[in-house]
């Protein structure tokens, strides 16, 4: 079967699968990321607070979100935020809402669902005698936190976070539903009109392992790393 | 006046288990206070409740003329003025020791940065740490990072500080270190009210002790009667067990 290869194929579409797709890829990677975490934190510094009902709000929150297939999320997002849109924005019609747009919200609310677990986990694993030393030179709550338990908490957490990253740039795949032209769907597209499923699809495969596999191991390193600085 | 005045302070964890019984205390200014008793006799407990750590049901404490369990009371600035601390240093690890010694000067009492580094190597010296100001505290042993766990409380300026058995996670070699520098405190009149066995040290520096046996204070008395004729049953067998090691 490979001697009808054609790896001029793969060689002419580069500049298309890179300078569109794999931006997109890495773009929407990155802000679901750092939008996750963020959104995460707050959430898990809300189910840790003594407040009333938010707890159980944000709780209620991550439970839903973990339980759904992340493709359902996507379609239900898409086909709701307009309605959503127009609920807070208390406006006369749907709010128009691109499937871009659409997409990066969503990934970052599915996202900081997963990341408000392993910051929770961070916050949680901050000795209490660490808040007890920072509210005893007379930092107050917001002090603590800030400069004592989320850099500790985030720092311990880095690898996890950085493994969910890596977890969330496989999945991004998915956005091939909303029809949005990410590095699979670039692929794919080429795939499918110069009849090169194989070629297409080996290639892509190719670089989703390379950059996922150097990823786990600057990981494992950076784990390493950390392990040793405690 | 008291720089530290409790009275009949009681302490409940739920409903069933009372942790402090009727407490009272009164330290005076430039006075040094030993708190010693059987594990689990509330001592930490108690000392934790004079900058509000732990909160108290009953009683009043009030701490160079603040009320600490009034609703009203700032407590981070009350807790700036009062140095802690920790049986385990709680330095925080991700920072330098200079940050440690800087963050409470300058985001709890505003000082500017220039200030606070100079402050915090001041009382780096005067612990004996100075070539250690960049380090952070994991590269540290105990007995240092203990030092700087005490400059730490002292670059605030407290008006007085709480120790909860500042030596009893070091290493034997390394508890004198961090005993000399709080008998030069003593020294220089810093009212200390300290959670401690070693005993050495209350009869250098202390002025009374306080005896505590189940969240009672079972015996508060001037150093010289407490080591010479405790009164109680309690505080002869407690001392007759710590002191034979
Ligand atoms: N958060 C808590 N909830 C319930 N009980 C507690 C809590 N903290 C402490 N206790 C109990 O209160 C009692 C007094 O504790 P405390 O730490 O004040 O004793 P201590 O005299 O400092 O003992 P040690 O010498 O072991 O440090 C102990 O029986 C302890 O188990
Ligand atoms: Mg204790």
């Amino acid at each position: 079967m490979f001697s009808d290869f054609d790896f001029g194929v793969i060689l002419r579409s580069l500049p298309y699968l890179f300078k569109e797709g794999m931006t997109f890829t890495l773009t929407l990677t990155a802000v679901a990321t750092v939008g996750g975490v963020i959104l995460g934190t707050l959430i898990a510094m809300i189910r840790l607070s003594s407040l009333p009902v938010l707890p159980k709000i944000a709780a209620g929150y991550v439970n839903v979100m973990r339980a759904l297939p992340l493709v359902l999320v996507i379609f239900l997002f898409y086909f709701l935020m307009p309605y959503i849109g127009q609920w807070a924005l208390r406006a006369d019609q749907p709010i128009q809402v691109g499937a871009l747009s659409s997409t990066i919200i969503t990934f970052t609310l599915f996202e900081a669902a997963y990341f408000s677990e392993i910051m929770r986990a961070g916050i949680q694993s901050i000795p209490r005698g660490q808040v007890a030393a920072g509210y005893a030179i007379g930092l107050t709550y917001r002090q603590v936190m800030s400069y004592v338990v989320l850099p500790q908490a985030f720092r311990n957490m880095l690898p996890v976070i950085f493994t969910q990253t890596i977890v969330l740039f496989q999945d991004t795949s998915l956005v091939y539903v909303l029809s949005i032209t990410d590095f699979l769907g670039a692929a794919s597209k080429i795939a499918q009109r110069d009849g090169r499923l194989a070629e297409m699809y080996l290639f892509a495969a190719a670089v989703y392992f390379l950059i996922s596999f150097t990823a786990s191991m600057l990981v494992k390193r950076l784990q390493r790393r950390l392990a040793v600085a405690r | 006046m008291s720089m530290i005045s409790m009275r009949n302070v009681s302490k409940w964890y739920g409903p069933q288990f009372q942790v402090l019984k009727d407490c009272s205390v009164e330290v005076e200014k430039g006075e040094v206070i030993v708190v010693c008793g059987p594990s689990g006799s509330g001592k930490s407990t108690l000392i934790k409740t004079v900058n509000a750590l732990e909160t108290i049901q009953n009683g009043e404490i009030v701490v160079d003329g603040v009320t600490v369990n009034a609703s009203k009371t700032n407590l981070p600035k009350l807790r700036a003025r009062v140095g802690m601390v920790f049986q385990h240093f709680e330095l925080f690890p991700h920072l330098s020791i200079i940050q440690n010694l800087c963050l409470g000067q300058e985001k709890v009492l505003g000082r500017g940065h220039d200030e606070a580094v100079a402050k915090a190597e001041a009382l780096l010296k005067r612990v004996g740490l100075s070539a250690h100001a960049q380090k952070f505290p994991g590269q540290l042993s105990g007995g240092q990072q203990q030092r700087v766990a005490i400059a730490r409380a002292l670059v605030m300026d407290p008006v007085c500080m709480l120790f909860d058995e500042p030596t009893s996670a070091l290493d034997p070699e390394m508890i004198t270190e961090v005993l000399d520098v709080m008998v030069e405190l003593a020294r220089e009149g810093m009212t200390m009210m300290v959670v401690t066995h070693e005993m050495g040290f209350a009869r250098k520096v202390a002025h009374r002790v306080v005896f505590m046996d189940q969240g009672e204070i079972v015996e508060d008395a001037l150093k010289e009667d407490f080591f010479g004729t405790p009164r109680s049953e309690r505080a002869r067998n407690f001392l007759s067990k710590i002191l034979s090691h």
